[in-house]
Parts: structure tokens; sequence; C-alpha cells
């Protein structure tokens, strides 16, 4: 469903002259499953997943999700996507229902069939009594809800997650980790980024650990355990982590 | 149907209509339940003119009672007609009666005694009769020095003399303006004492002339001085109406002379003409209303535009949905429309509102103070008809579109709805300075003006407003004005979805702005060829050196000019001329390319170009110029007409005396190089990292056109900068573009110095004809110049061959790569 290969992202940049956001990363993520993006921040996974829901061009490499091409079929991949990060603010001055009313009328689902839909994802989510409330009145909580009842009003086959759970309390980080596992048992491809090694041992069936916009391991957790002997995910992230590091020192000093 | 119109309608119906009504509703909707938007747009113009109109009301009344101060001293020596009665003059020599009240008059006449007695009163008069008192004696010496003053000049003294008197005039000066100040007297009247009996005795000989030659009657006795400080506003005021105060009095007194000599009152009066004033009602309304709504509607359409643009690019960036609504189905395009319609329906709605609360609020002042018995300069200021309104939201919606295009792009460029804000200033301010040209009465619209943007619309609204009848001169500049301001709201709507569409401006971090890193990084970072910003800065500093210089020309000119003989004169300002472009367009091209860029070969495009392009290029002014010479012709209509002092100098520059060779190396040469190098050079290659070949030629020529200033000549330039811009990217060298400058130019000069040499006879006959004063082609001649020039100009335009080994073709236009072109970073990484 998603297949990503060689993608680099550059930027320009006033300080450093220029900067490298992704570096040849490649990856694919079959439906039914979790994939991880294991990183620090500013390691390149916000913008990889930018590139994948289109709102970045990428510099080189290609991406294709649902079978479409990112770079030249924007709006096909847009349809069948939901994209929710902790940038995807939702609007102050409108109702939850208003707002995911919009975004499913922009996907073109014919009014009927959305009003229905909207009612239904409302009572699993437990929204109604936040229904008529303006975005600038809700809680945080609250507000995750309606990015999440946003991100899949459509139902779309590929949902992308940027640190989904980052500056949540742990109940409603802990609803929202829920409702992501119920999606993946309704079959979609997920892919889903974080720095919280525990939801990835919750949630991830592979995962890629990603530095500096390099991919340095990639596989499930049992195939990282047993290849690099290290049971613990977090201990093996900061291993990967410094052998990286001690490389960069070893090419920069030759 | 067409290929072409095949694309456009492809990519309207590609368009989902659907999407963008979706997010313009939304829009509308979110604005309307901002409260500070509803303010802005709805309440404020509702509240803000009946409140002005209040104020302005409490204004006058506060102003109405504040009566301004007279002192007369030697009020008993007045004749018996009553200037004063009690505190006031008399009401009797007033135009406006009620304008009585605004004067206090304190004379030292004893008080009759039946006045009641007010302690504050008399002691107000008594201190300002004493500070009066105390510039008698300076007053009356500075009358005598006046008046011996202007014996000594008329019977023509030493200047000693003079001087010594004017010397002795300053020095009094100065206490009595201090002594008037101080004194809170805004008008002092002197009266010398044996007035009344002068006048006593003019009567008596004027009755007595019958008997009497005219000649014995003698004027030259003391008169009242009048002393005001016209420095003072307040001074100023009481001063007029005093003075109007005492000419009615005195045609009074004049009048009872005659009538006791036996002469006819009106004998002062033999012309008196009769007065008709042919303004209707209508029209002196449509001219308050002509000169009031074209500058709201503008200055409103735009602040209209303005707020809701900052909400809806910056804020919506700011609140982070920014994202959310990109990664929605709906295109970039769509979006924009979609927030562009929104902007425009409040841009409009500012402006309708802002104008017809000011019409109702103005009418109803005006009929407020013609009832208040007040005569009214507007009568009662009647609304416009209905055709001028109609207008008004004809000429709205151009003004509307190309503000709301204008501000969503900004809005789209800040990070922050703060940063937003602060491009209000530069816009408004542009704004403002073409409203007021416009408002100006002598100006009306004309051709040029009518493509001008906002110029255009303002100027077309003012006459239509003016006019109280069909204006059908006017409808016919609708069809310019209408078409040219869609078209730049059409440019400003693209600049919008342009920035919409780059993700550099979309995520713009907020970074940390550090002039010391900025510099590091221009002078680290650099590229074979200079940046977009960089080009549009080497531009902005020609202009502007342009600008800072013409003062300094002008001095020089005028300075070296002193004792000069014409014809050197001339050799002086080719000099300067050549000063100018190589110090003024040249050198700072040049020295951003050395310290921006790391290519000078790559920027400024020097690279042998072939000998059949370099002959082309030498061989295509010979078929454009005759085309220019009569383009310009059949355009000058058009043109304002260029001020005479440049034609002047022109001539002078250009005129036969001159040497040939320094001539065209001031005009020709120079030009070709600097220019060449400034504008084809850096600005070229900088505007070319854009991507869109075409639009960096339009800009380098747009700014090739303006540096020259006079309008016909930036058409001309801009022309020619097109053809240049094309030669240059097509061939990648500068040297084709030199060549055919310094033809050209040469050409010109040839032209203008052989005007009048060329005969009308032999074979000259078969190229020329003179026709109103100018040398022009004959038809045929035009043709084949035409002909020659469709044929060079392919062949100098057309793709490069592909030369084995030599620089690589340009990558197409928007493939990453290009757009943020920045291959160092590969290396620094690995």
């Amino acid at each position: 469903m998603i297949t990503v290969e060689r993608l680099t992202k550059r930027f320009a940049d006033i300080q450093t002259g220029g900067f490298t956001a992704l570096d040849g990363v490649t990856f694919d993520v079959q439906p039914g499953e979790i994939f991880g993006l294991l990183g620090p921040n500013g390691a390149g996974k916000t913008t990889c997943l930018r590139i994948l829901s289109t709102v970045l061009r990428p510099t080189a490499g290609t991406a294709f999700v649902a079978g479409y091409d990112v770079a030249t079929h924007p709006s096909e991949v847009r349809a069948r996507i939901g994209f929710m990060s902790n940038n995807t603010g939702i609007y102050d001055r409108m109702t939850a229902w208003e707002m995911v009313e919009y975004f499913g009328r922009l996907y073109g689902i014919p009014e009927e069939a959305l009003q229905d839909r909207i009612a239904h994802l409302f009572d699993r989510l437990q929204m109604n009594n936040i229904r008529d409330v303006l975005g600038s009145k809700m809680s945080t909580g609250m507000k995750q809800k309606v990015s999440i009842a946003r991100t899949i009003v459509h139902d779309p086959p590929v949902l992308i997650f940027d640190e989904p759970t980052s500056g949540l309390d742990v109940l409603v980080a802990r609803n929202v980790v829920d409702e992501i596992r119920s999606l993946r048992e309704q079959g979609k491809c997920i892919i889903y980024s974080t720095h919280i090694m525990r939801e990835v041992e919750k949630l991830c069936h592979r995962i890629a650990i990603i530095y500096r916009g390099q991919i340095l391991a990639i596989g499930s957790i049992e195939e990282l355990s047993d290849r690099y002997k290290q049971p613990d995910m977090e201990e093996l992230f900061f291993q990967l982590i410094d052998e990286h590091e001690a490389e960069l020192r070893a090419t920069v000093s030759c | 149907m067409d290929f072409g119109k095949k694309i456009v309608l492809q990519m309207w119906f590609n368009m989902s209509w659907r999407n963008v009504k979706l997010i313009f509703l939304r829009e509308v909707l979110d604005q309307l339940r901002d409260r500070r938007t509803l303010f802005m747009v709805a309440v404020l113009p509702l509240l803000l003119y009946p409140l002005m109109g209040i104020g302005m009301f409490q204004m006058t009344a506060i102003f109405s009672e504040q009566p301004r101060t007279v002192v007369i001293l030697g009020a008993e020596n007045l004749p018996d007609l009553a200037l004063v009665q009690g505190d006031k003059f008399s009401r009797t020599w007033f135009r406006i009666s009620t304008e009585v009240d605004k004067l206090r008059v304190y004379s030292d006449a004893p008080i009759p005694s039946d006045t009641p007695h007010d302690e504050t009163a008399v002691a107000t008069r008594s201190k300002l009769l004493a500070s009066a008192e105390q510039m008698r004696d300076l007053i009356s010496r500075r009358v005598q020095i006046e008046t011996d003053l202007e014996k000594a000049r008329e019977e023509k003294r030493s200047v000693q003399e003079v001087l010594r008197l004017e010397s002795a005039l300053q020095s009094l000066n100065e206490p009595l303006g201090k002594a008037f100040h101080d004194s809170d007297i805004q008008v002092l009247i002197v009266v010398p004492p044996d007035f009344r009996q002068n006048l006593e005795r003019l009567r008596t000989e004027l009755a007595q002339r019958g008997s009497a030659a005219s000649s014995e009657v003698k004027f030259d006795y003391p008169r009242p001085v009048v002393v005001q400080n016209s420095a003072d506003e307040k001074s100023v005021i009481a001063h007029n109406r005093v003075v109007e105060v005492i000419n009615s009095w005195e045609r009074a007194l004049l009048r009872n002379y005659l009538r006791d000599s036996g002469l006819p009152e009106h004998l002062p009066t033999p012309v008196n003409p009769t007065a008709i004033d042919l303004a209707a009602a209508d029209q002196v309304s449509a001219n308050v209303w002509s000169k009031l709504f074209p500058s709201l509607l503008v200055i409103m359409a735009l602040t209209g535009a303005f707020y809701p643009a900052v909400d809806l690019g910056a804020g919506e960036k700011e609140r982070g949905t920014m994202e959310t609504l990109l990664i929605c189905p709906a295109t970039r395009t769509e979006i924009v429309l979609g927030k562009f319609l929104t902007v425009m329906l409040f841009s409009a709605s500012t402006a309708l509102l802002n104008l017809s609360s000011l019409g109702f609020t103005g009418k109803y002042m005006a009929s407020l103070a013609s009832n208040g018995g007040v005569s009214s300069k507007f009568g009662d200021l009647a609304l416009p008809p209905v055709t001028s309104l109609m207008w008004v939201i004809v000429m709205l919606i151009p003004l509307a579109s190309l503000f709301s295009a204008l501000c969503l792009a900004f809005a789209t460029f800040a990070r922050s709805s703060k940063e937003g804000q602060y491009y209000l200033t530069p816009l408004l301010m542009v704004t403002m300075g073409l409203t007021v040209f416009c408002s100006s009465p002598a100006i009306d619209i004309e051709p040029f003006y009518s493509v001008i943007p906002v110029m255009g619309p303002a100027l077309l609204l003012k006459g239509l407003l003016k006019s109280t009848g069909p204006a059908t001169d006017l409808y016919l500049y609708a069809i310019p004005v209408l078409l040219t301001s869609i078209g730049y709201s059409l440019m400003a709507l693209w600049w919008a979805i342009d920035q919409f569409g780059r993700e550099e401006v979309l995520f713009r971090e907020a970074e940390r702005f550090d002039i010391r890193m900025w510099f590091k990084h221009l002078l680290r970072d650099k590229e074979p060829t200079p940046s977009f910003a960089e080009a549009g800065f080497c531009f902005l500093m020609i202009i502007l050196l342009q600008f800072l210089s013409m003062k300094s020309m002008q001095g020089a000119m005028q300075g070296a000019m002193q004792g000069v003989a014409a014809d050197d004169r001339g050799l002086l300002q080719i000099r300067l001329l050549l000063i100018q472009q190589i110090a003024l367009i040249a050198t700072p091209a040049l020295m951003m390319g050395v310290m921006l860029t790391t290519s000078l070969r790559k920027t400024f495009a020097l690279r042998w170009p072939g000998f059949s392009r370099l002959g082309c290029a030498l061989l295509l002014p010979f078929a454009l110029h005759p085309l220019t010479i009569e383009l310009a012709v059949s355009l000058q209509w058009f043109f304002p007409k260029p001020p005479p002092g440049l034609a002047e100098a022109l001539k002078l520059m250009s005129s036969d005396s001159q040497p040939l060779w320094l001539v065209i190396m001031a005009f020709a040469a120079a030009p070709a190089i600097c220019e060449e190098i400034a504008f084809r050079g850096f600005i070229l290659s900088g505007f070319s990292r854009s991507g869109k070949v075409g639009l960096a030629v339009a800009l380098s020529s747009l700014a090739f056109g303006i540096i020259h200033m006079i309008p016909q000549q930036v058409f001309n330039a801009a022309l020619l900068g097109v053809v240049l811009g094309m030669m240059c990217v097509r061939s990648r060298s500068l040297i084709p573009g030199i060549a055919f400058h310094f033809v050209y130019n040469t050409l010109a000069i040839l032209h203008g110095r052989m005007g009048d040499r060329v005969l009308d006879d032999g074979i000259w006959a078969w190229l020329f004809r003179h026709q109103d004063g100018m040398l022009r082609y004959q038809p045929a001649l035009l043709c084949l110049a035409a002909l020659a020039a469709i044929g060079l100009l392919h062949r100098l335009t057309r793709h490069p061959e592909f030369v084995p080994g030599s620089e690589p073709a340009p990558k197409p236009a928007g493939e990453p790569g290009v757009l943020l072109g920045n291959n160092r970073t590969a290396v620094r990484v690995t």
C-alpha cells in the first residue's frame, strides 16, 4: 500500500546553508500492518510523512501510496489517506460536528452517507457531548478526538499518524493508541511515527529507526532484537545512534 | 473549438467548483463568527461616520463659543456712524449677522452708566487696556519710521539712511511682537487723536467741493492702525473679520459723504457685475462625491481585504490548521480561490458599507446644516444617481479582486499574523499615494492613466461621479480600465496561487533572524548565479542610486554650466551621462556579481554566441527600428506629454554640433554594455532562478523599462527588453544583446540627427518620408522590415543546438532540483 524508495528531501537553510532532512529512505508498509517510524526530534520523520501526504515534494526518490505516485498524482493520494499530526489543528470557530462535516464534504462523500458516517463516528469516539462545542472551547483531549474523526471520516485505506500522542496526557494518549489499534484490526495500512518506545512496542509490527534522515535499522521488533542482540528497544535505539555517530566522526576525521 | 480554448476549458472543468464553494462558505462563516472581522467590516463603518459627524458638530459648537478679543484705543476719536455698540461691533457691518458674537470689543471709551457692574469683566477690560496702552507708543513710533522709510525710498536718499531706518524698524518689531503675544489681544486698533475732526473736515470739504477745486480736499491725515499677528491662526481669523467690518463701515461712511455732497451713492461701484452661478444643486453634490468616493472606495477595498486575508493566510498557518487543509483532496488552486472569493466578498462589503454610511451621514449633516439657517456650501447634498452608484459597484469589482489577491499573497507569505500586519503599511502607503494623486483636481482620466492599476478605476469613477449627464467619452475608458484591472487581478491571483504552491512559503519556520548570520549565509552559500531576491535587490539598488544621483547630477550640471557655452553644455551632459551609466548601472550589478555569485561567466552569460547569432543580432535592429518608430508615433496619443525641459536637454545632447563619436559613446556604447550587464546579466540570471523563463524575461524587461522614467520610453524599453531577454536566454550569451543594443541606439541617434538632412527626392524618397515634422519610413520599407524582423527573431530565439561537451541544456521548469537549486548540500553531508 505504501512503497517508499530512496526518498530524499533537502531544504535551503540560512544558518547552515542547506540541510538534508531525508537521505535515501526506503521502506514499504502492507495493509493490516502498523509500521513505526522511530527517531528523535529532527530525524526526518515529519518530513517523510509530509511527503507521503503530498504536502511536500520529494527532492529525489519515489513514494507510492495506494498505488499512486505522490509526486504526480497528489489529489488521488490525498483522497486515499487520513493524516493526523500535532500540527493538524482544528478550526477555532467551528463546532466538532461542522468540522468533521466540512472535511467529509471536501472528500466528496454523498450528503446522506456523510451524516450517517459522522453520527457513527461520534458514537464510537464518544463525542456526542461535544457535538456543538466550538474548537476554541475544547480541551486537548476533545480536540484530539475531533482530529481522529476528521482523519477517518472518509474511511481511507491508508492512515498516517505523525506523533499523534505528543503533548497529550496519559489518558488521552491511551485513547488515541487504542483507536489506532482498532483501525489496524479493520485492515488499514498504518504508518506511525513517534519517539516513545513503549508505544512502538505496544502497536507496531515493524519499525524503522531513523536518525539524521537515514534509516539505521528496519524490521520487526523480534528481528531487530535478534539481529543486534538487544532485547530492550530503548537500549537498541541508543546503541544504533551511538554507532552511527561514531561512523560519522570516522568519515569526517579521515 | 481550437486547441488553446480546450486547455483553458479543461482547466476550468478539472477544478472542482464544489470544493471552491465549500471552502468559500466555510471561510465566510468563519469570518462572520470572528468578532474582530465583523467589527472592522460592518460595525466600524456604520458607527464611524455618524460619530465623526457628531464630533464635527461639537467641534464647530466649541469653536463658535470662543469670541476673539479686539481692543480699540482712541475709540472716542471715531466718527458718529457707530462702529461699535457696547462690547461688540455693530451688527450692521457683518455680512453674516451671527458672526457678531465671534468678536469681543474692549474700547477705552467710557462705559455707559446703565451697564450692569461685573467685577471680572472690569478687571479683564482694565488689564487689556493697560497692555494695549503699553504698545501704543511702540506702534506710533513704528508707523512713523515706516512713513519715513517710504519717503526715503521715494526720494532715493542714501543707502545708509535707508538701512538705518530699516534696522530701527527691526529693533522695534521684537518688543512689539512680544508685547502683543503676551497681551491676549487678537487684534488691536489704534485710532489717532484727530481722526474724527479730520473726517469731519473731509466731509465738509467734499460737500463744498462745488465752490472749491477738488485738489483742495486733503487726504494726508493720520489713519487708524490695525495690528495683528499673521503667524497666529486666531489673530488671523479675528483680523479677517475686523477688516470685513471696517470695510463695510467705511463704505457706509463714504455713502454718507457722497449723499451730503449731492453725489449718487453708487458712484464708487460703477462696474459691480452681476454674478451667475450655473452649478445646479446636483452638480455641487456630484462634485463633493467625486472627490470623496473614489479615494474612500480604494482605501476601504484595501483595508476590507487586508484583515480577512491575514486571518485566512498567516492566521491559518499560526493556528496550525493550514496543514489540515492542505492534506484534504482540494487542490491548492481550489483552496486559494475559495479563500480569494471570501476576501473579495469582505473587501467589497467593507467598501460599500463605508460609502453608504458616508453618503447617508453626509446627506443628513448637510440637511441639518441647512435647517439650522447656516447656508451650506453643498446645498442639500443629494446622493449620486443610480447610474453613478452602479458604476461604483462596477469599479469596485476589479479593485476588490486586485487587493484581495495581493493581500492573500502577502498573507500567505507571512509566517504569522503579526508579520502579516507589517505588510499593510507599505501596501497602504503606495495605495494612498496613488489615491492622493488621483484626487488632485488637475488630474483627469487619460489613456495612459487608464491602464495603471488602482489609478484607472479611481480616475474613471471620479469622472463618472462628477458628470451629471451621460458621459459617453468616459464610457469608452471603461473598456481599457476593466480589462487591465482584470488582468492585474489575475496576475495577483496567480501570484497568490504560486505562493500557496511553495513549500518553503507554507512551512517557513520562525527562525531567529540575525543580520550577521544572514551576511555570512550570503557570502558563504554562494551559487553560480544570483538568487531571485538578489536580482530584485540589484534592481532596487539601481533605481535608488538613480534617484539619489538625480539631485547631485542636477547640481553638478547647473554648477558646471555657469558661464559655459551652449555647445560645451551638451558635452558636459554627455560626460555626466557616461559616468552615470558606468557608476550607477554597471557597477552595482558587477559588484553584486563578484560578491554574491561563484560564476561570473554564468551570471553574466559570458559565452561566445557563434557568428550566425551575432550576425543576426547586428542585423535585427535595422528591421526593428523602423517598426518601433511607427509604433511610437501611433501610440503618441496614449502617453502623457514628456516635460519640456527634458526634450530641451535631449536636443542639446543630440545637437549636430556634438562630435558624433562622443554621442555614440554616451548613447549607444555605454548603455549597450552597462545596461546589458545589469539587466540581461545579473537581473535576468537571478530572475531565471524562479524556473520560469517567461516570467524572468518579463520581469527583467519591466525593470529595464522602469529605469527609463518617462512613460513612453518605459514602454519602448520594456518591449525591447523582451527581445533582448529572449536573445540572452536562448543564446545563453550576453554578447548578441550588447550588439543589438549598440546598433539599435546608434540607429536612433542617426535617425534623430538625420531628421532634417534627408532630402525628399532621389533614393531617399524611396526609403523615407517626412510627416508631422518627423522622419518616417515608407510603408513598403516597413513591410520588408517586419518580415525581416520576424525571420531574424525566429532565428535568434530558437533553442540552441545541443553541442556535446558544452553546458547541458537548462532543466525543465518545475523540477524540484531547480526550485531549490542547492547542490552544495549533498557534498556537505556525505
